[in-house]
């Protein structure tokens, strides 16, 4: 894509100023503005790094800088379905890896590419904080998949494929389940 | 006066001090990485741990609270401190490596840590020898590393920009090259990529680091994760020669350090002068090395047909000289002297042909304006234009020049690649006889009759007087045919020029220019006339000047050893444009 071609639109614009009115400086409005670019073109590439490094007037190299430590912002195009497996510590303890492995034994893909079809990505992540249903994955920056088992993984697939994302799940830890049916 | 206790030595201090700053400012240690006294303090690397507390005092009486034994009670802070980042307050208790086993141990963890993924290829590695890391890691490290598994493996080779390389295996991420890029040549180029285990400083994708100023980068980087592209295993840096100079490739005058080897120079780095350019210099300054090594004049040469030129003897040269001078009336000379060359070497240029009767030399300020910024970098093209107005030689413009030319039988032109700038042209000079005292080949030697050799700031001692007015001097970094660093004893010895010897594979007797220092190739062709003309030093030189000028009275080469240059008192507007 080449650069000319991208632009915020008015209104991309407008909601960019709001966004800028919140903070004290334009820098601080980087994260907020990624979001914007990332839900316009599905993507932050360096390119569109650049837009809103341009935009916001804050250096290109700061917005790179910001955009490589968050996996949750795409760094190139991603499939429709990104799996954010979660490797760190408490997942990884408790069969992250397994998951991890199984899910790429699957899809016939490693971590950080893409199937074929576009379908899927799989990306392994630093912790999502949700260590007490571990091992876990995230679906495309949305909900999340817990307490995760080969089954479940197996399931979840056959479900995204059919277009069906998983529902949001409300979760309590192991040791409170017995407090949780007492009460309800 | 608020007080503070370091080491159990009570210091008195004032006003907003930090603790490292202060402690080193007393000749003491704490070893550090990402600290920089020019720079934000980010307190990132975590290495310059004390411990530290506070004498409690009684908040009624301001006495302090003393314990059983009638010694002072400390309330310790929680954790150990970053002393990078700690402010002194009154009745501060410190203590350092030297006197807390804690901070020792917590100073000894950090390195461990920053030790986990390093590659420790100190071997080859061009950091070696002058690296924070290294030093430290001897100093208050730990022994061994307690980890086994594998390090973590990042980008090799990355050439950040034109003139910088990065391995970044090797970086602490101290951040000391990204804020470098923020605060002090403000390019805000550069920032910390893949935060977390993997992080390095980068470029965004689309920029390359190609900041003027890139290359302090390579000095301040406490880890050779920085690299001068150039300058790459070169050299180690304990068999090279460190001699203080100024850079003479603008007019700000940075003091800087020659690094040679071999008589050649190999690098150049910035030396601090809180008064001229703190810690920085601009890249081109360290590219001048190329002039002091490569395509230098060296021996004699006249002109025979066309362009070509054949070497010739001193003698020979003395004598083609001298009957040219001989052949012509004083009236008939042109005297050029240079903004490119020092004081010294100017004066005693004007000076003998004065004797001779020849009228006051013309020179013309090398300005490009717009060039410069407000920073390092200067529309003065050359070091001592000031110098030449200080001595006051006649400043003209191209055009005055061609014209005085154009009147002109002998034109003798000092230092200065007049063509090539193209204030003359070589068809200016065709029908004039025209001798050059110059150190590199140029278009202007190439257009000259005769070309005298003469040492370049590299080797001599002389004297620059910068854009702002202030006076600073060169020592001799290289030798010349004629001299001997063992018998000079202004010139600094390395370790392999102390050692080696002319039987040693390593040691080279190359590389010496065939030059002699103006005034002493004068002083042939005084010999030659019968002038009444000797000096034996530059600093003779320097001293008949600060007797006959004014503003250098008082003026000489100690006081700007002693006081690293001496601002004169020289106007400011006249100092900027002709
Ligand atoms: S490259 Fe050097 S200066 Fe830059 S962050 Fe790494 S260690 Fe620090
Ligand atoms: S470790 Fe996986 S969610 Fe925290
Ligand atoms: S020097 Fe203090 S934390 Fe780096």
């Amino acid at each position: 894509m080449a650069e000319q071609e991208l632009a915020f639109t008015q209104e991309e614009l407008d909601e960019i100023e709001r966004i800028k009115a919140k903070f004290p400086t334009d820098k601080a409005a980087t994260l907020r503005v990624l979001w914007v670019a990332q839900n316009k073109y599905g993507h932050v590439k360096p390119e569109v790094q650049n837009l809103v490094a341009d935009t916001l007037e804050v250096p290109r190299s700061h917005v790179h800088g910001v955009a490589s430590f968050y996996t949750q912002y795409y760094k190139e195009e991603m499939g429709k379905f990104v799996l954010d497996v979660c490797t760190c510590l408490s997942c990884q303890l408790c069969g992250g890896y397994e998951i991890l492995h199984h899910l790429e034994d699957e899809l016939g893909i490693k971590a950080g590419e893409t199937t074929d079809d576009g379908l899927f990505s799989i990306q392994e992540v630093e912790c999502l904080g949700a260590c007490g249903y571990a091992p876990m994955l995230q679906v495309t920056n949305g909900v999340y998949a817990n307490n995760l088992t080969k089954e479940k993984v197996d399931k979840l697939i056959e479900n995204l494929r059919n277009g069906n994302l998983p529902e949001f799940e409300s979760m309590v830890m192991r040791q409170n389940e017995k407090r949780k049916k007492a009460v309800s | 006066m608020p007080e503070v206790f370091i080491d159990n030595e009570r210091y008195e201090f004032e006003g907003d001090q930090m603790a490292l700053q202060f402690i080193l400012d007393l000749g003491m240690e704490v070893p550090f990485f990402c600290y920089h006294p020019s720079m934000s303090i980010p307190a990132n690397c975590r290495q310059c741990m004390v411990k530290a507390g506070q004498y409690i005092k009684d908040q009624e009486t301001g006495e302090y609270e003393l314990d059983d034994d009638g010694n002072r009670k400390i309330r310790w802070f929680p954790k150990m401190q970053t002393s990078c980042a700690l402010k002194l307050s009154d009745g501060m208790v410190i203590q350092t490596q030297e006197t807390s086993e804690e901070a020792e141990r917590a100073q000894k963890d950090t390195l461990e840590f920053l030790l986990i993924n390093h590659p420790l290829d100190c071997p080859i590695c061009d950091q070696a020898g002058e690296c924070p890391l290294q030093i430290q890691t001897y100093k208050y490290g730990p022994e061994g590393s307690r980890f086994e598994v594998k390090k973590v493996h990042k980008p090799k080779r990355v050439q950040l920009g034109p003139r910088v390389t990065l391995d970044a295996e090797r970086c602490i991420n101290c951040t000391r090259c990204v804020r470098f890029a923020d605060e002090i040549s403000g390019s805000k180029q550069l920032t910390i990529v893949s935060r977390g285990d993997k992080n390095y400083p980068m470029t965004a994708p689309s920029e390359t680091f190609d900041d003027p100023y890139s290359l302090n980068t390579v000095d301040i980087c406490p880890v050779g994760a920085l690299t001068s592209t150039d300058f790459r295993f070169k050299a180690r840096v304990w068999e090279m020669n460190q001699t203080p100079s100024i850079d003479i490739t603008n007019g700000k005058g940075c003091n800087i350090d020659l690094w040679t080897r071999d008589n050649e120079v190999l690098r150049i780095t910035p030396r601090h002068n809180s008064e001229v350019n703190d810690y920085w210099m601009p890249d081109e300054g360290r590219k001048a090395f190329e002039q002091f090594n490569n395509n230098r004049v060296s021996r004699p040469s006249v002109k025979l047909d066309g362009d070509n030129h054949s070497n010739t003897s001193w003698n020979n040269a003395i004598e083609t000289f001298a009957e040219a001078l001989e052949a012509h009336a004083p009236q008939e000379l042109l005297l050029i002297g240079s903004p490119h060359a020092s004081v010294e070497e100017n004066y005693a240029f004007n000076k003998f042909f004065n004797l001779l009767g020849a009228s006051t030399a013309k020179f013309i300020p090398h300005l490009i304006s717009g060039y410069g910024d407000d920073f390092l970098i200067t529309d003065d093209q050359a070091p001592n234009t000031n110098g030449c107005r200080l001595i006051s030689l006649e400043e003209t413009d191209s055009a005055g020049i061609k014209t005085a030319v154009a009147e002109a039988e002998v034109v003798i032109i000092l230092a200065d690649d007049l063509v090539g700038r193209e204030a003359l042209s070589a068809d200016d000079l065709s029908a004039k006889y025209t001798v050059s005292l110059a150190t590199n080949k140029t278009l202007t030697t190439r257009a000259s009759d005769l070309v005298i050799p003469i040492t370049c700031v590299a080797e001599h001692a002389a004297s620059y007087v910068n854009v702002d007015g202030r006076i600073q001097r060169s020592f001799p970094a290289k030798e010349t045919k004629y001299t001997n660093r063992r018998l000079n004893l202004e010139m600094s010895e390395g370790r392999l020029d102390r050692y080696g010897t002319n039987f040693d594979n390593w040691v080279k007797e190359e590389h010496k220019i065939d030059c002699l220092p103006a005034w002493e190739f004068l002083n042939h062709l005084a010999d030659r006339l019968g002038l009444e003309f000797q000096y034996d030093h530059s600093r003779t030189i320097f001293a008949e000047l600060s007797d006959q000028i004014e503003s250098l009275r008082g003026v000489t080469y100690e006081r700007m050893d002693d006081e690293q240059g001496v601002q004169l008192p020289i106007e400011q507007n006249e100092v900027t444009q002709a």
